[in-house]
């Protein structure tokens, strides 16, 4: 038992690193997906045509592998910001989640329809103050259970920077079985601690986003 | 002579090969309350929606006040600003109150401080009666306190003048009458209109002038006696006597 609580400690040193690189990757996400899902929305031709191809390239490579072209292949011309595995990783996870979430915010904007863009504008709203007044915090509220699944698989997909050399929990559960030749117990853990990062915070947004729904009628 | 609020000279609207709206001038003073009435398609709506410059209008001009809104260096949100608008579907924001409905122009808009746009926004209220119910979301709220809702978020601004479309027609029956008792205040306070809308008894007891709009075009205007009365153009003869009949059915 006491074994298990140590590991427990040691795999938590690694907690911040996971939940800083998902978390930051996270809002590089929010702060690229919600303009792009505009502009594919609103945007001109060439713009959509544009978050198209950013949407495509970004989801279409695996993850790990844009890690690591991140850190070796483009880190090698460009030390820096590629040579911090953090860095990097909250790059090439925040490029993905952008394209993601860029897709379910364009749902929700969608969703809301345009009569809501209509009645801003008719108040003397710019098209802007539209989009941040009345048409983001509408998306928000129907992007939920999608943004919810999208935090879950940062913090998942965050493990991938053990590959490049993070002190992440991962790089820790894998220290001790190094250490210990325990070959099960430091995975176990390390397992359960990232469905508790996962699963609380998702049902949360899920459960908080259909309530809202259901008291505004969406 | 009082002076013009609004006025609009030749309004064209074309979609494509559908003339919507064709050849449409129009002159309304201040305090004055006109109600465009006629068949579903006739292009009330697409009119209404011109001259709030909501969509752009293909030809013609538009005067709110003298000043051109139809001029191609205007700033539409500018002049938007000084226009009410009151939907058929109401389209209230849903994610806000009641009270944020009717703030939110005010605050970005007008700039007004956070206080003197609450002040401002439950006076609004007050004149639709519905300050009572600042804090409910529209989806707590039946159509026709929504509708007042709209009413007071178009009220709020103070525009020139506040132009209706249908306001409501997308309501049940019982629900109409709360609605038309708010324009009926409005209209006693003096507040320019010009609204699209089949409420007869309700048209006859406001209305300066009535107008009757087909296929685009303004077919007659005149005041309400003569539309109850004689109308000159057959077909608004027709389209009167059908309302009529419709009215006491109900």
């Amino acid at each position: 038992m006491d074994a298990i609580v140590e590991q427990l400690l040691l795999i938590l040193r690694g907690l911040t690193t996971t939940l800083f690189i998902s978390v930051l990757s996270f809002l590089v996400g929010l702060g690229l997906g919600i303009p792009l899902a505009f502009m594919r929305v609103y945007g001109s031709r060439p713009l959509q045509v544009f978050v198209d191809l950013f949407e495509k390239v970004f989801r279409g490579i695996p993850e790990l592998v844009l890690m690591l072209l991140f850190f070796f292949g483009v880190g090698f011309y460009l030390r820096f910001p590629f040579k911090s595995a953090f860095i990097t990783a909250v790059f090439a996870l925040g490029m993905r989640s952008a394209a993601n979430q860029s897709q379910i915010f364009r749902g929700a904007i969608r969703g809301i329809g345009e009569e809501q863009f209509v009645a801003a504008r008719s108040l003397g709203l710019s098209r802007l103050k539209s989009i941040v007044y009345v048409l983001i915090p509408q998306a928000f509220i129907f992007s939920t259970p999608g943004m919810g699944s999208e935090y879950a698989l940062l913090i998942k997909d965050s493990s991938y920077v053990w590959v490049i050399g993070a002190a992440d929990m991962l790089e820790y559960a894998d220290r001790i079985r190094k250490a210990t030749n325990d070959l099960v117990t430091p995975y176990v853990i390390a397992a359960f601690l990232y469905i508790l990062l996962t699963f609380p915070i998702a049902t949360w947004l899920d459960t908080w986003g259909s309530r809202r729904k259901r008291k505004l009628g969406l | 002579m009082k002076d013009t609020i609004m006025a609009c000279q030749n309004l064209w609207k074309v979609y494509g090969k559908i003339v919507a709206v064709k050849d449409v001038s129009l002159r309304i003073s201040e305090g004055e309350i006109k109600l465009i009435f006629g068949p579903s398609g006739s292009g009330k709506s697409t009119f209404l929606r011109c001259l709030a410059m909501l969509t752009p209008p293909t030809k013609g001009d538009i005067f709110l006040k003298g000043d051109r809104l139809t001029r191609s260096d205007v700033d539409l949100n500018k002049a938007r600003a000084r226009i009410g608008f009151v939907f058929q579907h109401i389209w209230l924001f849903r994610h806000l109150n009641a009270l944020g409905n009717v703030e939110l122009a005010l605050r970005r808009v007008m700039k007004l401080t956070k206080d003197e746009a609450r002040e401002r926004a439950m006076q609004a209220l007050r004149e639709v009666k519905m300050e009572d119910w600042a804090s409910h979301y529209p989806a707590q709220l039946s159509g026709g306190q929504q509708q007042r809702i709209g009413i007071a978020r178009a009220l709020a601004r103070k525009p020139d003048i506040i132009l209706l479309d249908e306001p409501t027609s997308a309501l049940d029956p019982e629900l109409t009458g709360e609605v038309i008792d708010t324009l009926r205040d409005l209209a006693k306070k003096g507040i320019t209109m010009l609204i699209v809308s089949h409420e007869m008894p309700f048209a006859r007891e406001v209305a300066e002038e009535m107008i009757f709009f087909d296929e685009g075009m303004i077919v007659e205007t005149g005041p309400p006696e003569r539309f109850f009365t004689n109308p000159d153009s057959e077909r608004a003869k027709r389209f009167m006597a059908r309302l009529i009949k419709r009215t006491r059915r109900d």
